[in-house]
């Protein structure tokens, strides 16, 4: 384990980026359960780039028998895996189309949320006093409130689309990495490469992105994990209530809501989403774990 | 016997969870079971009414709680009959300005005092005060008592369908004097405000929770109500309500999804009943200047594009009529025109969309859906067919709180409304077709069809109100800005327990009186 452990003030430049990569990969390797998660998150980014090539059907195409008939709640088959839903549609092919869907929106929203949530974290951790103060108390105001109800007021009031979804989930996780991040910085910014960078006169960007950030980046990496994956339940919830994107978008919550009606006639059309969405958040879940593990040690050195 | 109880104990929070919600079920079933008198307690699951004024409140959750509490001097019958109730006859001047209503002697209302003509002068007083929506059918009219069990009224002008306005379903009698009728009231007199002459008395209510009523003792009816009672659980969840039935939780539950009844049609004890009836989704395209169908041609394109058997077949599950082109359906009998709509023709449309625009197709256009029932199944079959017809759109799910709450279905391009049941033809004419009608959502202004409703309103005679009936239909299926899918059954479920139940079109007015419990 010993040789594990990475110095967290020789982050700054010394190791080369596809070093630690590579050996990231190796520690992550030496754990099966994080291995398993990294498989199926990155199984699912598969499904999700080459979905329209996998797909045997349009994700709002309607399936017709030979006579020209819907086939509507047709239980699963060799033709259709998943079955069909009330409407007709191959539900096998609207799963791995709204991979794209799941993957991508989470995707999209939790990387602008830590963009954002890191440089606000770094800001105030670094210049503390009442500035951080008055940004903290913004923050934490922002945290109170509860996440659907906030998601439910926002798209019912402005209307569904993938961009008010978007703006949701970086409002809601933002002050989460930012506070994260800020205590993190907190705490590396009394350390002695900081005050050495400081007498050496390099410029604050400087120092926050090539001094301070490496040493809150495991942190980070653990926090965007996490957030990716509470990014994906809520976005599948927002679709179970309806308000995610509209239809006939092959999005896994609102399938669970048309479903869930018929799971006595078709349970089918339940199941195939909810799986779907357990495992996903499930593989990503083991994940963050993982990276949890692997950096540790380099977090506890720091907070 | 010790280890394995603490073993279930320790196992886990759950099942205890499990226990309590079990236990707090039963509780609940056994007060409805305590207040049972002979006769038995009826427990109806439905959406929680939310306006309680007999005037105003318009949906069938409202209009079936007020039912229970206030009679109507005629009831209009699930066959869109009339039949006499608090009035017990009525006659027309041979010039059909003046009606004289006979009213029932020796009713009294909930709290003792005696029904005399006064009390209908005051409710319908009231309904022109709070400009009810009773008033469409209702007209222009003076009322006034002669003597104590007589009403007249006066009219300004002919109006065919004056008797159905005062069997509206907004036209409950209220005892005279009452100043906030549905409103809760404080300390001793908290249903002070709820005093009708109806068959049941109020004596819980929990708003958004539930309501117990007691049957009046004092019922003018020898023998009614039969049931000693019924409740009201409020339950918003559509599919909540069908779990309740099932678990035994309530008996009786009304308005189901069509995809909702192969759920319970496995059930050996409950009962599914289905009304063909004239409630129907329509589709409506605003045709005024500026707006997407103002142009004739393309709200033709629409109609073409439409294919009515097969949505009719495949979303609503065949539980229905085939629509057309106008709100008036084949439930009306003899009213109903039979005109041919056009063939499924979706080059014919493109032919239109491109005369009309001078582009290959049309489009997207937001597409504004109200999330009830199965309309969100009709908007993406509905996308698909369309888009045959060169015509593309965004489908927009509205929940329908927000969609009515602000306008929006008055103000959006295209769209899709649920309409309920009327008893009259008429009354849709009035509030959603004529240019100046309240509910004109098409903003649809056509000065011949406004002519012909104008027409149709003092024709008393059927046949030649039929007539007129028929030239609507026929211009509307020209160049109207409807497409109506289909006419739907209304679907009930109640526990085989139930004896006596004829849910009516407008399930609001579904008559409790002769309903039984027979355990």
């Amino acid at each position: 384990m010993e040789q594990n452990l990475t110095n967290v003030e020789s982050f700054g430049a010394s190791h080369s980026f596809t070093t630690r990569f590579g050996k990231f990969l190796k520690q992550l390797a030496e754990r099966p359960l994080s291995l398993i998660g990294t498989f199926i998150v990155v199984l699912f980014l598969f499904i999700a780039v080459t979905g329209p090539l996998i797909a045997p059907h349009g994700y709002d195409e309607f399936m017709r028998d030979d006579e020209g008939a819907l086939m509507r709640r047709t239980e699963p088959s060799l033709q259709h895996p998943f079955g069909t839903d009330k409407d007709g549609r191959d539900i096998f092919s609207r799963v791995i189309w709204g991979t794209r869907e799941i993957i991508l929106l989470p995707g999209i929203a939790t990387t602008i949320a830590v963009i954002l949530g890191t440089s606000i974290g770094l800001t105030v951790g670094y210049y503390g006093g009442w500035f951080d103060e008055i940004v903290s108390q913004l923050m934490d105001s922002l945290l109170s409130i509860p996440a659907l109800v906030l998601a439910l007021v926002m798209l019912g009031t402005f209307g569904q689309s993938e961009i008010g979804i978007i703006i949701v989930v970086v409002l809601l996780y933002t002050p989460i990495v930012a506070r994260i991040i800020r205590s993190t910085t907190l705490n590396i910014r009394t350390l002695g490469y900081i005050e050495a960078a400081k007498l050496r006169g390099e410029s604050t960007p400087y120092i926050l992105f090539r001094e301070i950030l490496p040493g809150v980046l495991p942190a980070l990496v653990v926090e965007a994990a996490l957030r990716f994956s509470y990014a994906i339940f809520l976005i599948a919830s927002l679709g179970f209530l309806g308000l995610g994107v509209p239809p006939p978008s092959p999005s896994w919550g609102r399938m669970v809501e048309e479903a869930r009606g018929e799971y006595l006639q078709a349970p089918w059309a339940l199941w195939a989403p909810v799986i779907a969405i357990a495992l996903l958040v499930v593989g990503v879940n083991l994940m963050a774990d993982g990276l949890r593990r692997i950096f540790r040690h380099e977090i506890d050195k720091v907070s | 016997m010790f280890l394995n109880s603490a073993h279930v104990n320790g196992k886990s929070g759950i099942s205890r969870l499990m226990f309590t919600t079990l236990m707090i079920l039963i509780l609940f079933t056994m007060s409805g079971i305590a207040a049972a008198q002979d006769g038995g307690v009826l427990r109806v699951g439905m959406n929680a009414p939310e306006n309680l004024d007999p005037a105003t409140g318009s949906n069938d959750p409202e209009i079936l709680f007020n039912g229970t509490i206030y009679d109507y001097l005629i009831d209009v019958r699930p066959d869109n009959t009339l039949a006499p109730n608090l009035a017990s006859g009525w006659e027309m001047s041979d010039d059909g300005l003046t009606y004289t209503f006979a009213l029932v002697e020796g009713v009294q209302f909930h709290d003792g005092s005696d029904f005399t003509a006064a009390d209908v002068v005051f409710t319908f007083e009231r309904l022109k005060a709070v400009e009810s929506a009773a008033l469409g059918l209702l007209g222009d009219f003076e009322v006034a008592a002669d003597g104590d069990y007589t009403v007249v009224f006066t009219l300004a002008g002919l109006n065919a369908d004056f008797l159905y306005g005062i069997a509206s379903r907004f036209a409950f009698i209220l005892k005279e004097g009452t100043e906030n009728p549905g409103v809760l009231g404080e300390g001793d007199d908290v249903f002070s405000n709820f005093i009708g002459t109806g068959p049941f008395v109020l004596a819980e209510y929990s708003a958004g929770e539930r309501a117990f009523l007691t049957a009046n003792e004092n019922y003018w009816i020898e023998g009614q109500p039969m049931l000693g009672g019924i409740e009201f659980l409020f339950i918003d969840d559509s599919l909540t309500q069908i779990d309740a039935l099932r678990s035994g939780a309530v008996d009786f539950i009304f308005k189901l999804d069509v995809s909702q009844v192969a759920t319970l049609e496995g059930e050996s004890d409950i009962v599914i009943t289905e009304v063909v009836s004239n409630q129907h989704p329509l589709i409506r395209i605003r045709s005024d200047e500026g707006h997407l169908g103002e142009d004739a041609r393309i709200r033709q394109a629409f109609r073409l594009t439409t294919n009515r058997e097969e949505l009719l077949l495949t979303v609503q599950e065949g539980r229905g009529l085939v629509g057309n082109n106008d709100p008036i359906g084949p439930t009306y009998g003899d009213f109903f025109a039979e005109i041919d709509n056009p063939a499924f023709d979706s080059a014919a449309a493109c032919d239109l969309i491109q005369e009309a625009t001078g582009e290959a197709r049309l489009g997207p256009i937001d597409f504004y859906v109200d999330n009830a029932l199965n309309f969100e199944s009709l908007a993406v079959a509905l996308q698909q067919q369309w888009s045959e017809g060169c015509i593309d759109v965004n489908i927009l799910m509205r929940e329908s709180g927000v969609y009515y709450a602000n306008n929006e279905w008055m103000e959006v391009d295209l769209g899709i409304t649920g309409w309920g049941h009327r008893p009259v033809p008429q009354i849709y004419l009035n509030i959603m077709v004529a240019g100046d009608a309240v509910w004109n959502e098409a903003h649809f202004a056509d000065a011949e069809v406004d002519e012909l409703i104008a027409q149709a309103s003092v024709t008393a005679d059927t046949m030649a109100r039929a007539e007129i009936y028929a030239q609507i239909s026929t211009i509307l299926a020209e160049r109207g800005p409807y497409v109506i899918p289909w006419f739907s059954s209304l679907i009930g479920a109640a526990s085989s327990i139930v004896e006596g139940l004829e849910m009516h079109p407008f399930p609001g007015l579904t008559d409790f009186r002769s309903v039984s419990i027979n355990d």
